[in-house]
């Protein structure tokens, strides 16, 4: 009995508090409302986007032993992280795009990557090297669709003197210039160890 | 001065049956011009290697048709030191030995035989225990007519370096050099010619299906020398020998690779050329006017 004079109770206030949201306003102005949903609406998106940011750092991104341990170290031997100019790529740079729309859809799908950190599927680092290839084709896959936007968020053939380069590196890019090729195409690895079980074809 | 010269046999015998004199190179090899040629340590890297894009990032240039020479000729010291080193394709590597030798390539005809000359100078000797215990040096070089042999005209001498051939890892000891479809009936095969430094011998052979070093009847002689530190090989070869040989002929350019055994070095164990032109009075990477 005191059990459904109990949810009777909860269902009477969720209803007022809906027909309270549902009512006009008599208390308080237009302007005064829209002043308030304004800087609430600042305040929600400054914080979410605070969070999102948050996530986009390489410090969040190492803050995992699964990338700390195997990917990172990888990394700091290449030209991405230490090089003549002082400029470095960090991770995010090169793994999440940077225009906002292609920048959540990529963080929704990063979301996956916290399920497989609950249940360890890349938790040792054999595991991760049984994985390395399903991750590093991914990865491929997901740069090659976008004809690598995020390497070219730096790099571009119209910005690129060739006769300024080594004679294999001019050979290449001359190459793939005419060819109208993506920087992915070739330049698997750059940053990070190749798979050892990597195939013809995923060179192709 | 050590000097030492060889004339093959079997031309020598020839020659005097027909009464012609013999050959003779240019007497001023100054007045030849020298096309200078690096010849990197190569380690293991085999066609099957250099083809596959996985391991050699121009395995893809390659396919379009590039050659080996169009990206590397610059970088032969150092891609040589890289693998010399042990820093790539070396399991074994062998303290001490030359990264890379600096040779000179002179070529002149007469009408009837090609000379060429391989200077070059001697690299300190590693130390290392000798595979070559008779030949502190040798020198070969290969023809190649008509780009028969899959991927001569781009690399070289890599169309005959396999990664099953004698000293590959874990190959067997007696699986020479070979070319696909290696045949001679069908012209699918390199001219082989090799001078030794201790037996001081030439050897007129052939890549096809195996490797043969005797047989030729092109090659007329071959003297090599060391002076004061430098090599001077110089080769007299017909223009036109027999089976096993190619045929020069004026007016045309042939595929052309050469290699040094040095520090009595064996099989894969050598400096080698990328791979560069021969012509007979034609435009090419080392040219043989006619003197």
């Amino acid at each position: 009995m005191a059990e459904q004079d109990n949810n009777s109770t909860g269902t009477t206030r969720l209803s007022r508090l809906m027909a309270a949201l549902r009512r006009p306003s008599v208390h308080y102005s237009l302007a005064s409302l829209l002043l308030v949903g304004f800087v609430a609406g600042i305040i929600f998106w400054g914080g979410f986007n605070t969070a999102l940011e948050a996530t986009n750092t390489e410090e969040f991104c190492i803050s995992c032993h699964e990338m700390r341990d195997n990917v990172y170290p990888e990394y700091q031997e290449t030209i991405h992280y230490s090089n003549r100019t002082g400029v470095r790529a960090t991770c995010p740079d090169c793994h999440v795009p940077k225009e906002w729309g292609y920048k959540m859809v990529r963080k929704v799908q990063a979301s996956r990557e916290l399920w497989g950190k609950m249940v360890g599927t890349i938790d040792t680092p054999e595991k991760f090297e049984a994985k390395r290839l399903t991750l590093a084709r991914n990865e491929w896959k997901r740069m090659k669709n976008a004809d690598s936007r995020e390497c070219r968020n730096c790099h571009s053939f119209d910005s690129m003197d060739t006769e300024k380069q080594k004679q294999r590196g001019r050979k290449q890019h001359e190459m793939a210039i005419e060819d109208n090729m993506t920087c992915i195409d070739c330049h698997k690895g750059i940053a990070h160890k190749l798979p050892e079980d990597m195939t013809d074809e995923d060179w192709d | 001065m050590k000097k030492m010269m060889m004339t093959g046999v079997a031309s020598a015998v020839f020659a005097l049956a027909t009464g012609t004199a013999m050959a003779a190179a240019p007497a001023n090899w100054g007045s030849v011009p020298a096309t200078d040629v690096d010849l990197l340590y190569p380690g293991v890297s085999p066609i099957e290697w250099i083809t596959k894009g996985t391991e050699h990032g121009g395995a893809r240039v390659l396919r379009r048709g590039e050659t080996c020479a169009g990206c590397h000729s610059e970088e032969i010291g150092d891609m040589g030191r890289l693998i010399v080193s042990g820093g790539k394709i070396e399991p074994t590597p062998i303290p001490g030995k030359a990264a890379f030798i600096s040779a000179k390539v002179q070529a002149a005809h007469d009408g009837d035989n090609l000379y060429l000359r391989f200077t070059w100078q001697q690299p300190e000797a590693s130390g290392a225990p000798k595979m070559d215990a008779d030949n502190p040096v040798k020198i070969a070089y290969m023809l190649e007519a008509g780009d028969k042999v899959e991927l001569a005209g781009q690399s070289g001498c890599w169309g005959s370096c396999h990664g099953d051939a004698r000293t590959m890892p874990g190959a067997d000891d007696n699986k020479t050099k070979y070319v696909k479809d290696g045949s001679l009936a069908n012209g699918v095969f390199y001219d082989l010619n090799q001078w030794r430094s201790g037996e001081n011998k030439a050897y007129d052979g052939y890549v096809a299906d195996q490797r043969v070093m005797e047989g030729g009847q092109a090659l007329v002689s071959a003297e090599g020398q060391l002076e004061n530190g430098t090599w001077s090989v110089v080769f007299t070869r017909k223009l036109t020998g027999g089976e096993g040989d190619v045929a020069l002929e004026p007016g045309n350019t042939y595929n052309f690779g050469f290699a040094i055994h040095d520090d009595s070095a064996i099989g894969r164990y050598h400096h080698v050329s990328l791979g560069y032109t021969l012509g007979i009075d034609a435009d090419a990477d080392i040219v043989a006017k006619k003197q």
